[in-house]
Parts: C-alpha cells; sequence; structure tokens
C-alpha cells in the first residue's frame, strides 16, 4: 500500500512538473509581452518597468521558469512586498498579496461548498438512484429517469440565478448566499451556503442517479447475484451487500474525478453566488489579468485532481479486493 | 456506459454483418436485398420514434440559427437596436420594461431585455447562432485533430502510440474549466495588442482555439482504440499483402470503419461545447456585449436588476437550453443504438 502511494505520488508530481511547463509558457512564454498583459489598458510605463523587473521578464524564458520554480521550493527575499515563504507563487499584482495565502485564504469556502455539495448529491442521487433500480420498469423508475435526464440537462447558470431569483429576490425566504466560518457561527455558515449547495448538488446528483440506476441493474443481472437469491437470500440484501458493492467502482471513479474538479473550484457556482472561493479567485484573477495569480490556482487545481485520482486508486482495494495495487 | 469497448463492438458489427440476421427476419422485405451498413442504421433509425422527434428539434435549432438574419428581417428588428434610448416609454426609471413579463407584446414577441432593451426574441435567435457556430467549429477541429492523432496512433503503434497516449493523459490531467478561463486573455493577447480593443472575431477564434486545446483527447483516445483492433483484422492484413500502402489502407480501409464511433461520439460532444462555451461568456471571459450569445444572455439573467425585477427574461436562454441539449443527448442515444443494436441501455 504504501509502495503503491510513493509511485502514484511520484508520477503525480512528474505529471505536476510537466503541467507547470506548460502553464508557465502558456502564460508568460506565448504573449509577446507578458508586462503589458498584467499591467492593464491604462498602464504607466512606470508600472510596465516595475512588473518587468520583478518577475524577471527582461531574462530568458528558461531563466524565467527556473527562477520561478526556485522561488517555489526555496522561496524568496527578493520580492518587494516583502519575503515569500517555501511554496512561493510570489504577489499577486493586483491585491499586492502573496498569492499562496490567498489560495488558502480562499479555500475553506471550496472545501465547504464542495463537501455540502458532495453530500447533498450523494444522498439525492444514489438515493433516486437505488429506488429506480430497486423499482425497475415501474413510475417511479420511469419518473426518476426521465427527471435525471431533463435535469442532467440543465446548467448551473441557469438554475442558480432562478433559484437567487425566487428564493432571495422575490419570496424573501433566504438571505443573499454567503460565507461564514463554521468556526465562528455553524448556523450562519449552513444558511448562507445552502442554497448553493442544492443548486450544485441538483446537477450533479443527476447524473449519479443515472449511474447507480444503470450499475445497479448490471449488477442484478450477474451471476452470483443470481445464486444468491437462489439460495434464499432476501432480495433487500441481496440487493445492498452484493450489487451495491459491485456498483461502486464506477461511482467511485466519477465521484473522486467530481471531487477533484470541484476542490479545484466550482467556477460557475462560486461565481453565480458570488462566493469567495478558489473558482471566484480565478475568474477574477482572469478580469485583472493576473498571471501570478492564474499560476497559483491553475497549479493547486491541478494538485486536487491528480490527488484525487490517487486516492481514488487506492480507494479500489477497499472496494474490490480482487484489485492489487501492485 | 460508452467504454471503447462498446463502441469497437460497434465498429465490427457495422463492418462485417452487411445484414444481420434478425434485421432481415424484422424487414418486411421477401426477398434477400443487400444492404449497406449505412442503410441499416437508417432503417434503425428511422424506426425509433424518440430519435427522430430529436432530430427534428436539433434540426430546427440549426435551421433557426442559419436563417436568423431572414428570420429577423421578417421579424422587423434586430438584435442590436438599443431599444432604451429609441423608445424610452417602454422602460420605467431603471431600465425595466413597464408592461408585465418582461415586456412580452405582439411587437416584442419575447420581451424586451432589462438595461439595454434589446428585443430578446432576436437577441436569442443571434445568440443561438453564434454558439451553435462556435460549437460546431471546435467540433469539426476536434473531430479532425481526434481522426488525425488517434488513428495514427493506434494505426503506427510503437513509439507514435505511446507519445500521442502520454499526451493525451498528461493533457486529461489538466482542469479543463480553469484553463479554458485562464487561458482566454492569453489567447486573445497573441492576435490583439493588449491596450487596443479586442474584435468579435478574435473572441471567437480564441474561444475555438481555447476549447479545441482540450477537447480532442477524449475522441482520439477512442479513435485509437478502434483503430488498435481494426489492425488485427484480416482484412487489413489482406490489403496489406496485397500491396497497398498504408496511407490508401488508413484512407480505404480504416476511416470508413470508425465513422460510427466518430458520430456517436461527435453527438455527445457538441453539447459539451455548447454548454462550455455558453459557460465561459456567463463568466464573462467569452463574447460579450454587444454581440448576441446564448451564454451572455445567461449573464444578464443573473445581474441583480434581472433578479429583482425580471423573471422571465431568464427563461428564454434557459429554457431553449435545456430543450436543445435534451434533444441532443436523446439523439445521440438513439443514433448510437441504431449504430449498435447490440448495446442494450
Amino acid at each position: 500500500m504504501l509502495r503503491f502511494l510513493v509511485r502514484r505520488a511520484l508520477g503525480a508530481a512528474v505529471i505536476l512538473f510537466l503541467l507547470s511547463i506548460v502553464t508557465f509558457l502558456i502564460f508568460f512564454g506565448m504573449p509577446r509581452d507578458p508586462a503589458l498583459l498584467i499591467c492593464g489598458k491604462s498602464c504607466t510605463p512606470a508600472n510596465l518597468e516595475n512588473i518587468r523587473h520583478v518577475l524577471g521578464l527582461d531574462q530568458s524564458i528558461p531563466e524565467q521558469y527556473w527562477l520561478f520554480l526556485q522561488n517555489l521550493v526555496l522561496g524568496s527575499n527578493d520580492y518587494l512586498q516583502g519575503p515569500c515563504p517555501a511554496p512561493c507563487f510570489g504577489y499577486s499584482f493586483h491585491t499586492g498579496e502573496a498569492v499562496w495565502d490567498t489560495l488558502i485564504d480562499r479555500l475553506p469556502t471550496t472545501v465547504s461548498l464542495t463537501i455540502g455539495g458532495a453530500v447533498c448529491f450523494l444522498i439525492f442521487g444514489l438515493g433516486t438512484g437505488l429506488l429506480a433500480a430497486w423499482r425497475r420498469g415501474t413510475l417511479i423508475d420511469k419518473a426518476a429517469t426521465a427527471t435525471a435526464m431533463v435535469v442532467s440537462s440543465m446548467q448551473i447558470y441557469f438554475l442558480g440565478p432562478l433559484a437567487l431569483a425566487i428564493l432571495v429576490y422575490q419570496m424573501q425566504l433566504f438571505d443573499k448566499p454567503a460565507y461564514n466560518e463554521f468556526t465562528k457561527d455553524p448556523v450562519a455558515w449552513f444558511g448562507g451556503l445552502v442554497i448553493p449547495w442544492v443548486i450544485l448538488s441538483t446537477i450533479f446528483a443527476a447524473q449519479y442517479t443515472r449511474m447507480a440506476r444503470s450499475a445497479m441493474i448490471e449488477q442484478l443481472q450477474e451471476d452470483h447475484v443470481r445464486t444468491a437469491r437462489a439460495k434464499g437470500m432476501s432480495r433487500r440484501y441481496v440487493f445492498f451487500r452484493y450489487a451495491w458493492r459491485g456498483s461502486l467502482i464506477p461511482i467511485v471513479t466519477i465521484f473522486g474525478i467530481d471531487m477533484g474538479s470541484l476542490l479545484g473550484g466550482a467556477i460557475i457556482t462560486e461565481y453565480t453566488f458570488g462566493l469567495p472561493g478558489l473558482g471566484r479567485l480565478a475568474v477574477d484573477a482572469v478580469s485583472f489579468s493576473d498571471l501570478p495569480l492564474l499560476l497559483g490556482v491553475m497549479l493547486f487545481s491541478a494538485a486536487m485532481i491528480l490527488l484525487f485520482n490517487i486516492v481514488v486508486d487506492a480507494a479500489y482495494a477497499f472496494i474490490d479486493p480482487r484489485v492489487r495495487l501492485s | 456506459m460508452t467504454s471503447p469497448i462498446d463502441l469497437e463492438g460497434g465498429g465490427t458489427a457495422a463492418v462485417t454483418d452487411g445484414g444481420p440476421g434478425a434485421e432481415k427476419k424484422k424487414s418486411e422485405d421477401p426477398g434477400l436485398v443487400g444492404r449497406s451498413p449505412g442503410q441499416l442504421m437508417w432503417l434503425r433509425f428511422r424506426r425509433d420514434r424518440t430519435g427522430v422527434i430529436a432530430a427534428c428539434v436539433v434540426g430546427f435549432y440549426f435551421l433557426i440559427a442559419l436563417l436568423a438574419p431572414v428570420i429577423a428581417k421578417l421579424y422587423g428588428k434586430n438584435p442590436y437596436t438599443v431599444y432604451a434610448d429609441e423608445r424610452p416609454e417602454l422602460f420605467d426609471s431603471a431600465g425595466v420594461p413597464v408592461q408585465p413579463n418582461g415586456g412580452i407584446s405582439a411587437e416584442f414577441w419575447f420581451g424586451l431585455e432589462p438595461g439595454n432593451g434589446y428585443d430578446v426574441f432576436t437577441k436569442l435567435l443571434y445568440g443561438i447562432r453564434t454558439s451553435l457556430m462556435i460549437s460546431v467549429a471546435v467540433t469539426i477541429t476536434v473531430v479532425l485533430t481526434g481522426i488525425l492523432l488517434g488513428v495514427t496512433a493506434g494505426y503506427l503503434g510503437g513509439k507514435a502510440d505511446y507519445w500521442i497516449s502520454r499526451v493525451i493523459d498528461f493533457l486529461l490531467a489538466f482542469p479543463a474549466q480553469l484553463f479554458f478561463i485562464a487561458s482566454m486573455p492569453v489567447v486573445v493577447a497573441l492576435f490583439v495588442h493588449p491596450r487596443d480593443e479586442t474584435p468579435t472575431y478574435v473572441r471567437v477564434l480564441a474561444l475555438i482555439i481555447v476549447q479545441w486545446f482540450l477537447g480532442w483527447m477524449s475522441l482520439a483516445r477512442i479513435l485509437r482504440g478502434t483503430t488498435l483492433a481494426l489492425r488485427e483484422r484480416e482484412f487489413i492484413e489482406a490489403a496489406k499483402v496485397s500491396g497497398a500502402p498504408p496511407w490508401r489502407i488508413i484512407r480505404k480501409e480504416i476511416l470508413p470503419n470508425v465513422v460510427t464511433p466518430l458520430l456517436v461520439q461527435s453527438t455527445y460532444l457538441l453539447p459539451n461545447f455548447v454548454t462550455a462555451e455558453a459557460g465561459l461568456s456567463f463568466l464573462g471571459v467569452g463574447i460579450v456585449e454587444p454581440t448576441p450569445d446564448w451564454g451572455q444572455m445567461f449573464s444578464k439573467a443573473s445581474t441583480e436588476l434581472v433578479m429583482q425585477n425580471d423573471i422571465t427574461y431568464m427563461f428564454f436562454p434557459g429554457v431553449s437550453m435545456i430543450i436543445f441539449i435534451v434533444a441532443f443527448n436523446l439523439l445521440g442515444d438513439s443514433v448510437r443504438d441504431a449504430f449498435d443494436p447490440k448495446t442494450a441501455r
């Protein structure tokens, strides 16, 4: 197990390293003059000169990248804004804060959104999917399948504003969604995030409903399931102990991918509800052409995706003893 | 599940079984009439009522997208007229249409947009046009890249296969949505000086490039798998033995046989590109006003002005997109079933 984890972690580190090169090339190598892009439309020559100097843009691209890596691993004291300890992504040009601090600052919002959303969509989605498989062919099954089909074709950028308009602005049942720290005020934390959770989860839930239903139906046709039924085990026992376990593999796979990408920033959800998470940070960074910040969010987000890929692979071994990790 | 294996099965079914026995029995034609796989597919598809309806709906969307200028001309308005300036009596001081339901009337069928007061009907038509244009362009580039790299990797094998597969794996690790929004300004800056205004066609081009860059991998991977399986088949061997050059084998033997997974995957990809493009415009990094765009209408719908005063406006882009995506997904399922009757849903 440990060997597997170490090997996968090394593999992920290599991918992350390559990804950092590509991202760096895209952001600093491709534009003719990144400083001009960062500086924006109202740019003074003095500002431009300062940016060039701070980023080391007067040097060649490999040298710049080397500098970036050096700062990332060792930290740097050369920044005008102050010292920058070990995972140093530099300083944001727009806010003047250290990129790493900003990322850590925004992380709790994204984590809260992801965990709450995941709990909701697992309960709704898998619940409906299991119900549909259990009552296969009945009206319940058809209704669940049709609803899942339509809901999975909806978009957060339609449902989100609609929910806001109806629940917040017109009926005034809820306050505007906002992020409150869980440790300070759990009730406000819950109240502020409940609409985003439900909206985020409806779209995901529909996918899980379809997946759980088809996986369960497939599993229920397996020989070992039929044998278990023939031996006289109750339908419920076979359903939950035999078929359910078998359908976990595809569900866990997709769940891992979803968690990874959500933790890297649920961009549209955060943007729609004005939640200050990583996704929102990325959108803001784009609108201010804040390249150091963008690079930081990109790498952070990719690291999340890779991390959850490893978690999923490790989880297979627990779900299915036939999978060997070495 | 659309695993490559299913699709490979689909490919082979279309190749070898020029007329599967079950098909022959079902069709009323008593004489032994040879049918091409394409004809069989068409017959099966026509029998699937959901699929035909879905195809009609999708066709309708493409038709109105194509004919948007004609329709707008007949209707007598265009999506660029700022009615808040032209006809101020229609709006209150906040810029919200005075008449109920977002200003829907005999003159303005879908009402008026709060704020600038564009005509919603023409704006939606042109918006669908822009979105579909971009998505179709992305699909075409993705399909071309997918064929090129997927078939090359699958047919050549060895080093080429190894490296193309590694590139695919690597690009799949990219956080796609984040990459889209992050690289948009960079790609735009390739064409335009950052201080100048960005023309619309550059934004369109940038949207296509960015989505293409991270869009082709799944298709290429599937085509690689299909080609890999085809390469070992007897008819390819026969072609090789008879001295056909690789290019001819790819063109005449392999390409016709990857059409099935290609078509099925494209029908799944296109709606994804539509929603991705709309998402980018929603976030404000795609198409911006005054160019009409589906996604940009969503971003307008999420402003406080609209949410507070005019819910009706939200439904036009929202409902039209849901219908489009549902129809396209149903069409995708039907196309798959028609090509590959063996896969049970």
